[in-house]
């Protein structure tokens, strides 16, 4: 990936430019010390001035209110901000008109930013001061005083805190009074330029240590540059959060969200004071100290997936190219391309306006179909469909291009959707909840309704969000990562019943469903951990497959970028991309299992003689009440007591009644007890509840269905003899007087039982 | 006795016997001066003459000279300017070395990776192979 920048002969401005927003992805204004306001249309390649400031006043910033960057449709209310050194904050309409001017503060004002709701504004000045302003321009509060000019400010994606330069120190300020500001020293030299992005929730921040760094929300650096020539005056996250832009001394720079640079160029712009994004993350403008506005495009966008190359050549150009055959396709588009999208055989590339949707098969006719409401922020594809986010909300299509669905619900914010906070997988969408991140709401893909009455909650912050690919719709899973970095499994579809969430491992830094077979990678802790069969913890967590691979040269802080076939391509902290292969056997496993071949499985188990391979055939026959595969299974892993009990279990009568005990075996006896007593096995129920020494449901069972209350009290006067006991409990107290324990009745009836079952079958 | 008589008059009489005021001595001397003055006079004309061309020229030479100072000087600013722009040109050229550098980094990893993951299929495909 990298810019390509374009720079008119001759500067439009006669200053140096101060600041520079975009309204739509065509059009851009700029402020420069020459007191003009410029409109700059990129469509017709026209620059025309749109208003002329008076003499003392000298523009430091410029913001537009939020909702209009980027959209196809505006409203004629637009404003902006626009931060003077007169102490001033000027409200201007979108034709030029200054509709308010406030004296904000002693000094300059450095900067000023709407917050991501609109509701509020915050202003940052030279007196050190940073306060927040109501739409209107009312003072609500002064957030801060801190000694020193404060030269940039930042709201944080839930718009309730403040990012806040101080020094060499970034402090982040909540707007509730009483909580405790976070504060860390950030650089060695005078921080310049933040800025916190909303999708990613990564704070970026330049400074005259000639350096950029990028942090989490906590303060954690996750990434810091080597020293540049000249100090980093801006820096500014694209939309979307997978890409940020650098701006020093005729510099300009393109790096990614980990902080490695993509790209660097060296245009003669003087210093690059303000960077801006467009609104579809396709283009940077930067406003250059010697009265130029530049202008650079992303391009050379590279996707791989298989045997297929794509490469966005141009900003209306793709090159496909097939890398077993070397045939190459050009593909031509009448508008920006703004995002692509390549998977599970289909190359998905959103322009301006429409969306075509290819084929690997077939380059030359591509499903077309118009897009509503402008720019595309995100593209997900899953096997039978994908789904497209822009500022409305999400859509699913077919891959023919019919819309399937549109999954919403209270207060989505489709904005801050990224690949880790959505997924998609063939009947099932999961999304996590921006305002409770605990919350991840689940959706059929066919109609978009919810699946249950309430969204999965899970008991910390969730911070990705994946669904398995493959299998039936009710065996659906989703694997979550939260705020402690541990990963969990939850069951999607519970039928009113509460999630299964179980914990699969902690210290996840990354990880991948296959997007063939469900199987599970991630890295963690500077191990590369591959989960054969996820579900058996919900069968047998002793026996959880899994494979552990050193990876101590995939360096710091890998990330899984993709997980396909058996080969998972990796990205180091450093950019560089590694690929490494997973064993090719869990996939056959998954398959020979999927189409009930238990001979086959058993015979490939053998073959590869590997325990974990085992333990997913023995956990996977157990999940399907394939008792005699699951026996060899345990068998072969040395497992005597569950091979006793799996025994035990194939000589039972009833079907229902080993279900129960698979069930059991599963250590889930609430389903054991629903499915006997679906089958109106009410004495099994009973038995099973006095084996789990599960006095209390027992007793009220037997009195429920009244049967076999004589046998309850018996086990339990049994249970406390031998415990040399005295019976306290008072419902067993309640019901014991009135009935004789007489065992040999109780013998009898017990067998009568057994009798009867062995009849039924 | 009679010239001496009108010497005392303050007559002369020259060469020729024509009558004098001043003696004829004098006369020839005053004469020789004012020749000589006459001749004076000219050749400071001449030199006046010769000396103003001189310095015109010399003017002349010192503006030409004055020209070419500024040139040297001018050239030499340029000169200096000049590896101060090659200074910063190779800086920025430096930059975008030390930039593809650092892609070749990441494109060497990539290959290595591959290798070995070459490495690595042809492993389990010998192993497969032999296994059967």
């Amino acid at each position: 990936m990298r810019l390509k920048t374009s720079l008119p002969k001759e500067p439009k401005h006669s200053e140096l430019v101060s600041c520079v927003a975009w309204t739509t992805s065509e059009e851009l204004y700029s402020c420069s010390d020459d007191h003009q306001i410029l409109r700059w249309n990129l469509l017709s390649d026209e620059t025309s001035s749109l208003a002329k400031l008076p003499n003392d006043i000298y523009a430091t910033d410029i913001h537009f209110f939020p909702g209009t960057g980027g959209k196809a449709k505006q409203s004629q209310s637009d404003v902006f901000v626009l931060t003077s050194t007169d102490g001033k904050f000027h409200l201007i309409s979108k034709s030029g008109r200054v509709e308010k001017s406030v004296d904000a503060h002693r000094g300059a004002v450095l900067s000023g930013r709407w917050s991501y709701d609109g509701t509020a504004m915050a202003t940052a000045g030279e007196d050190g001061q940073v306060k927040i302003w109501s739409r209107s321009g009312m003072l609500r509060s002064t957030l801060a005083s801190t000694g020193s000019a404060v030269y940039s400010i930042c709201w944080s994606p839930d718009s309730d805190q403040v990012l806040i330069t101080n020094g060499k120190q970034l402090i982040i300020k909540s707007l509730q009074a009483n909580a405790k500001p976070l504060q860390w020293k950030a650089h060695d030299g005078v921080i310049l330029k933040v800025d916190w992005n909303p999708v990613n929730n990564l704070i970026l921040s330049g400074g005259e240590d000639c350096k950029y760094r990028v942090w989490d929300s906590y303060g954690r650096q996750l990434y810091s540059c080597h020293p540049h020539d000249y100090p980093i005056v801006s820096v500014a996250w694209a939309p979307d959060g997978e890409l940020f832009a650098v701006g020093s001394f005729n510099t300009l720079r393109l790096c990614d969200k980990s902080g490695w640079s993509y790209a660097l160029e060296k245009p003669n712009t003087g210093s690059i004071f303000h960077i801006a994004w467009s609104g579809d993350g396709t283009q940077v403008a930067g406003a250059c100290g010697n009265g130029h506005v530049i202008f650079s495009h992303v391009i050379e966008r590279r996707l791989e997936w298989k045997n297929f190359e794509v490469v966005v050549t141009s900003i209306k150009s793709i090159n496909v190219r097939n890398v077993t055959n070397d045939a190459k396709e050009k593909l031509e588009f009448r508008d920006r391309i703004i995002k692509t999208a390549l998977s599970y055989d289909h190359l998905v590339v959103a322009t301006a306006s429409q969306c075509y949707v290819y084929s690997t098969k077939n380059w030359n006719t591509p499903m077309i179909f118009d897009l509503k409401e402008g720019t595309v922020t995100l593209i997900v594809l899953a096997e039978k469909h994908f789904g497209i986010v822009d500022a409305a909300g999400l859509h699913l299509y077919t891959y023919e291009g019919r819309l399937i669905s549109s999954p919403k619900f209270a207060g989505m914010r489709p904005d801050t959707l990224s690949s880790l906070t959505l997924s998609i997988c063939a009947d099932t969408v999961a999304i996590r909840d921006k305002t409770d991140e605990k919350l991840v709401h689940l959706f059929e893909a066919n109609t978009g309704k919810p699946l249950e009455s309430k969204p999965l909650s899970h008991k910390l912050e969730v911070m990705e969000v994946a669904l398995d690919q493959q299998g039936p719709a009710a065996d659906r899973h989703l694997a979550i990562v939260d705020k402690n970095r541990d990963l969990y499994l939850a069951t999607v579809r519970n039928f009113g019943k509460p999630a299964k969430i179980v914990k699969l491992g902690n210290m996840v830094t990354s990880f991948a469903w296959n997007d063939t077979t469900n199987v599970l990678v991630a890295l963690q802790d500077g191990k590369f951990t591959m989960w054969y069969y996820p579900n058996a913890v919900y069968v047998d967590k002793d026996q959880l497959p899994f494979h552990v691979k050193d990876v101590s040269d995939f360096g710091k802080n890998p990330t899984i970028v993709d997980f396909i076939g058996t080969r998972v391509t990796i990205r180091r902290a450093d950019g560089a991309l590694i690929g490494t292969t997973v064993s090719p056997y869990p996939a056959m496993m998954h398959e020979l299992v999927g189409s009930k071949r238990w001979e086959d499985a058993v015979r490939l188990c053998r073959f590869v003689k590997d325990n974990a391979l085992w333990s997913c055939l023995a956990t996977m026959a157990a999940y399907d009440k394939e008792l005699g595969t699951a026996e060899i299974a345990y068998a072969a892993l040395d497992a005597v007591d569950k091979v006793q009990y799996i025994q035990h279990i194939k000589e039972l009568p009833l079907k229902d009644v080993r279900n129960a005990e698979m069930a059991l075996f599963c250590g889930n006896p609430q389903d054991a007890e629903g499915i006997l007593l679906q089958a109106s096995l009410t004495f099994r129920a009973i038995l099973m509840n006095i084996e789990l020494y599960n006095w209390d449901r027992a007793l009220e069972l037997a009195v429920k269905y009244k049967t076999h209350v004589d046998t309850v009290l018996a086990y339990r006067q049994q249970f406390l003899d031998s415990f040399e006991k005295k019976e306290t409990n008072k419902r067993f107290l309640q019901y014991s007087q009135g009935v004789d324990v007489n065992w040999e009745s109780i013998q009898a009836k017990i067998e009568m039982e057994y009798q009867k079952e062995r009849g039924g079958k | 006795m009679a010239d001496e008589a009108l010497a005392n008059a303050g007559l002369h009489f020259d060469d020729l016997n024509k009558i004098r005021v001043l003696e004829p001595e004098i006369q020839n001397q005053t004469t020789e001066l004012k020749e000589e003055c006459k001749d004076f006079v000219d050749k400071i004309g001449d030199f006046q003459d010769i000396v103003g061309g001189f310095i015109d020229k010399v003017d002349q030479l010192a503006k030409e000279v004055e020209k070419e100072k500024m040139k040297a000087i001018g050239s030499r600013n340029l000169l200096k300017s000049i590896s101060k722009q090659r200074e910063a040109q190779q800086q920025q050229l430096q930059a975008l070395i030390a930039e593809k550098k650092t892609q070749l980094e990441r494109y060497r990893i990539q290959y290595a990776a591959l290798q070995k993951e070459e490495a690595e299929q042809n492993e389990f495909i010998e192993q497969f192979i032999l296994n059967k």
